[in-house]
């Protein structure tokens, strides 16, 4: 007898069976994807709004998956693209590979529990040989290495065709927002760089600003479009026409009292515009809005003022030129002022066009450290895959700096994995050595996918790397040691030295993707049991 | 008298499938939760009727979250229940070892033993099993924290999060030990707080000293300060704005005049509530959340950001006891009794980015007030799910701790008490005559069910594991049990398998009871 509950239930080898194919089926969808090669998906919500993307994360998160095996895949990517920002696609494929073949093994009446353990050690071993073998330090490698490691991650986004603009253009961006840490390691704040995406010619006239930028128009047209020695309020409070608050009332017997009282409400902001223009401010920066009626006094004073500025950018502006985001003039004595000090200052605030946007700039900032890349593309899902894919090679660069390690792409450091860890299952006599070697046989889905992306003849590609990892391996002779770094040459069909050609991945991106990829199959293929419980009825509505 | 006598069998035969249909219907619950027993057990995937996912392994957590429909697989969930209050963990086991006994009770009642007879000798046995399990339980000294790290290990081993229980078992030992003081026979785990959140892996997770907030941050708004060293802190439960009277109410203005007479009046109202603050020395304030007002306006923010306050609000209601308690403090309900003697004081009051959220953190506070000490774990996990279950399993740890509190004393793991128990209730089954005897064996035997199914779920084969364990306990090994590291028979004490005695004698007792209740259940009547 079973038991009886509101629901479905389903265990053993059939829940294993399903979930393994509800996981197979998401990876399938990014498969594709996946490399230099890598073909896009498009994909409509229910409103019809469109993406455009071959980030695997993106894609995951549109798709609104209902299988909770399944789901869990969506997180894994997600947590990927938390951690490094990138390797979000290879990481969901590892996993379901994984799971596929650890299925399989089920079916020859091995126990989950010891494919488990064998996964866990496989893991641990590859982790270490990746430090040990696979790493190169970026210092023996010179400059051009972090700069090729942005091309590696742009080569297989949209933009690839003008990865060299953009990993240039990137490097430099990240190189300059670095600062030293307390632990005295330089941190790369990747919140300090401000990608703004404008509408309008190509990808190719991008730029790369110094400085920080808005993506708003000044307020008025009356107001100059540049000042020199600026000096800017950031006021966090509403320059409206007056308003009591709640619960005030106003009563008046006598229309001349109205009239009063209507002047007297223009009055009190007029008189808070005034304090702040009288203290020598000469831009404005306002989170809320700012009237019709008191733009005329900024005009008049020859003031840029800008309204609706973002809390987050107003804070970030305030702390670089020094200023004091004010919620209220208030003070100590409970009086309204506004003082000198908490005025802030930068060389130039300007307003440019670029496109059909209005950019209000501000540039040499007293303690500016932020960065502002500007997007140029033709179309809207354009602009936002290029954003995505500039925010992945970002994160990657920002990896590299700080961890100054790289490994080669293409490949390579999953086919080396594969024959060493083949070899070290040999070395094991217990059941776990069929789960290593079913490890290191699910590694080479990676080399596979990317030259059946590619349009190449994958069987081809994969012995000769195999071979060539191998002989590296298990000679010692120098000249075949350099081997372990043959990866695939996606473009021409060959296989390559690619840490020459250049084709680098940071080391951590490998290692916590590794990481991730085996703790996900083992969270799914722990389950063998999936109750599922039936919705609950809504309520019946009582006719009130 | 000749229509009386068939109905009495019809009588006689619907108690029987009664009793048969509740304990296949209980055991039924027990196959379910068989499978995710011991170290290797597997986990269980429940998307509850909301549609939300929960991955576990915890038996308690299983059963709660099925929602079983018979009403004796109900009180089988009520008795893993029963064990998750009582010793927090082992509450599959408990589960497990009353599927086995109702099993053996099928056998019993058709040989025609009668259910109270039957009830009664398991009642017997399962007084002497008790006996046996406080007889081979070695003692032990709470200071010893080695060992009590071990058995923390041992609780967390079977869970998802195994992997970290390196991290997760010194945590839990030190915070319960934290507020343990000598002498003590119950810890009251309320004063432990377990924060999640969500970021950063279960390794993460750190035993906080002195008090976190997971969920508040420190108020950004007026640009006030994030980190404050040696700090004079304050638990408020008034509001920092404009007043309101109870009832609604309107202030009327006729002048235009009476408009500036309101914004001043409201300033001066507010500067002189954030003065009193100040003036005691007060540095960072912590606010009751507030549901009919705000609890802060602009003004006040600002106030109290420009002489350099950090203000902390949303405070929740549940959580000031446990604050004040731990500060040292007394939460202060109005502004006239602040004075400077209830500020509490600490080393640092900082707010950190910790993934994608924030968290407020007090190092270094006094935390010996006269109510019982507190301590604060910091759970982190890289998805809800995981973090979930972290929880779940810091929780048993922590239970795990609290058991030895209660009763100092250790058995050892791996299916070894029962197999141990097993073998001397047999002995004792050959010194008993009648029904008895027999129900004694069978009891003996179903005792069995723990270390064949941890044998079972460590992909071992269990028939030889459990006849090798037999054996050498027929011989007077008495703490051999299932090693599943290495797929054996060993000495558990020596492998440091180690389990609180309270867990495993809350789990028999409450097994054997439960059936003996479900035993002489001969009618359920379903009432509309």
């Amino acid at each position: 007898m079973s038991v009886s509950i509101l629901g479905s239930r389903e265990s053993g080898q059939n829940i294993r069976d399903t979930n393994v194919r509800a996981v197979q089926a998401v990876a399938n969808i990014v498969k594709s994807s996946l490399g230099p090669n890598g073909l896009d998906k498009m994909l409509v919500d229910e409103i019809g709004d469109v993406v455009i993307s071959n980030d695997g994360a993106t894609i995951l998160r549109s798709l609104e998956v209902q299988h909770p095996a399944a789901k869990v895949l969506v997180e894994l990517s997600r947590l990927q693209d938390q951690e490094v920002g990138d390797g979000t696609t290879s990481v969901v494929i590892v996993a379901a590979e994984l799971l596929k073949r650890a299925n399989d093994l089920v079916k020859y009446k091995i126990h989950p529990t010891t494919i488990i353990a064998g996964f866990r050690l496989a893991m641990k071993e590859s982790i270490q040989y990746i430090k040990d073998y696979l790493s190169v330090k970026t210092e023996s490698l010179g400059k051009d290495a972090i700069l090729n490691v942005a091309k590696t991650s742009l080569n297989s986004k949209l933009i690839g065709a003008e990865s060299d603009h953009f990993a240039s253009m990137i490097v430099n961006c990240v190189e300059a927002v670095g600062v030293m840490g307390a632990s005295k390691e330089m941190k790369y704040p990747i919140k300090s760089i401000k990608v703004l995406k404008c509408i309008g010619q190509s990808a190719k006239e991008s730029v790369h600003l110094n400085g920080f930028a808005l993506m708003t128009g000044r307020t008025a047209q009356g107001m100059p479009t540049s000042i020199k020695n600026a000096r800017i309020a950031c006021l966090d409070f509403n320059l409206n026409k007056f308003k009591l608050q709640m619960g005030a009332q106003v009563l008046v017997n006598d229309a001349k009292n109205l009239e009063k009282i209507r002047l007297r409400e223009l009055e009190i902001t007029k008189e808070r515009i005034e304090k702040v223009l009288k203290a020598g401010a000469n831009v404005i920066f306002a989170t809320k809005a700012i009237d019709d009626f008191a733009l005329k006094y900024f005009v008049e004073a020859g003031a840029i003022a800008v309204r609706r500025v973002d809390k987050k950018d107003i804070r970030k502006i305030a702390k670089q030129c020094g200023a004091e985001v004010l919620i209220t003039l208030m003070n100590n004595e409970g009086e309204e002022v506004f003082n000198e000090s908490s005025l802030g200052s930068a060389e130039e605030v300007s307003e440019e066009r670029l496109g059909d946007n209005d950019f209000i700039f501000i540039k040499g900032m007293k303690h500016s450290s932020s960065q502002t890349l500007i997007l140029r593309g033709a179309n809207e899902f354009m602009l936002d895959e290029i954003e995505r894919s500039v925010h992945d090679a970002i994160c990657v660069v920002k990896r590299v700096l700080e961890s100054k390690s790289v490994v080669v792409g293409g490949g390579a450091v999953e086919t080396a994995l594969s024959i060493y860890l083949d070899s070290f299952a040999r070395t094991l006599g217990s059941k776990e050595q069929l789960a290593i070697s079913e490890f290191a046989e699910s590694l080479l889905v990676i080399p596979k996918t990317l030259a059946i992306n590619a349009a190449q003849d994958a069987c081809d590609l994969l012995a000769k790397l195999k071979m060539y990892h191998s002989a590296s391996q298990n000679s010692s002779d120098e000249k075949k040691q350099e081997y372990k770094y043959v990866g695939l040459d996606l473009a021409n069909g060959k296989v390559r030295n690619n840490l020459k050609a250049g084709v680098l991945e940071p080391t951590i991106s490998k290692i916590k993707s590794l990481k991730f990829a085996t703790e996900a199959a083992i969270s799914i293929l722990r389950i063998d049991d999936l109750i599922e419980l039936a919705p609950k009825p809504e309520k019946e509505r009582d006719g009130h | 008298m000749k229509a009386a006598n068939p109905e009495k069998g019809l009588a006689n035969e619907k108690q029987k499938s009664i009793r048969m249909t509740n304990i296949s219907a209980a055991k039924a619950v027990a196959d379910t939760v068989r499978t995710s027993l011991g170290p290797r057990g597997m986990d269980k995937m429940i998307k509850d009727s909301k549609g939300e996912v929960m991955i576990t392994n915890d038996g308690a957590t299983i059963m709660k979250q099925m929602e079983v429909l018979h009403p004796t697989a109900k009180m089988l969930v009520e008795l893993s229940k029963a064990q998750d209050i009582e010793a927090g963990d082992g509450t599959t086991s408990v589960v497990v070892i009353a599927g086995a006994l109702l099993n053996s009770c099928t056998a019993l009642l058709e040989k025609g033993i009668h259910p109270s007879q039957i009830s009664d000798s398991f009642k017997i046995a399962g007084d002497h099993a008790s006996k046996i399990l406080e007889e081979m339980s070695v003692k032990l000294d709470l200071s010893d924290t080695t060992s009590l790290e071990k058995i923390a290990s041992t609780s967390l081993a079977s869970k998802v999060v195994s992997q970290h229980s390196q991290e997760l078992a010194p945590i839990a030992v030190r915070a319960v030990m934290s507020i343990v003081s000598e002498g003590d026979e119950n810890v009251d785990l309320k004063n432990i707080k377990v924060s999640k959140k969500l970021g950063g892996t279960v390794d993460d997770t750190e035993l906080i000293d002195g008090l976190v907030f997971a969920s508040n941050h420190a108020s950004h708004a007026a640009g006030g300060p994030t980190r404050v060293e040696n700090p004079k802190i304050a638990l408020i439960q008034f509001c920092l704005s404009s007043p309101k009277t109870d009832m609604e109410n309107n202030i009327i203005v006729q002048d235009y005049t009476g408009m500036d007479r309101i914004l001043r009046e409201e300033r001066k109202y507010i500067v002189n509530l954030c003065k009193k603050i100040v003036d005691t020395g007060c540095n960072v304030l912590l606010i009751q959340k507030s549901v009919l007002r705000d609890a802060m306006n602009d003004l006040s923010l600002h106030y109290l950001a420009k002489h350099r306050v950090m203000v902390v609000r949303d405070i929740e209601r549940e959580d000031v006891d446990f604050i004040s308690r731990t500060l040292g403090i007394t939460p202060i309900a109005h502004v006239d009794q602040f004075t400077s003697n209830k500020l509490g004081s600490a080393k640092l009051v900082e707010e950190e980015t910790v993934g994608e959220g924030k968290i407020v953190r007090i190092k270094g506070c006094s935390n010996n007030s006269p109510q019982g000490k507190t301590a604060s774990i910091l759970v982190r996990g890289s998805n809800q799910l995981v973090l979930d279950e972290a929880d779940r399993s810091l929780h048993d740890a922590l239970c795990v701790i609290r058991s030895l509190v209660k009763k100092r004393a250790l058995v050892p793991g791996g299916g070894a008490p029962e197999m141990e128990m097993s073998q001397k209730l047999l002995e004792l089954s050959r010194t008993l005559t009648g029904a008895e005897s027999i129900c004694v064996r069978s009891f003996s035997e179903a005792l069995e069910i723990v270390p064949y199914t941890l044998a079972e779920n460590a992909g071992l084969n269990p028939i030889n594991i459990v006849t090798e364990l037999r054996n050498r306990h027929t011989n007077g090994d008495k703490h051999a049990g299932i090693n599943v590291r290495r797929g054996g028979v060993s000495n558990m004490m020596e492998e440091n398998v180690v389990q609180p005695l309270l867990v495993s004698l809350s789990a028999l007792n409450l097994a054997t009871e439960c059936v003996r209740m479900i035993l002489k259940i001969d009618d359920v009547v379903m009432v509309r």
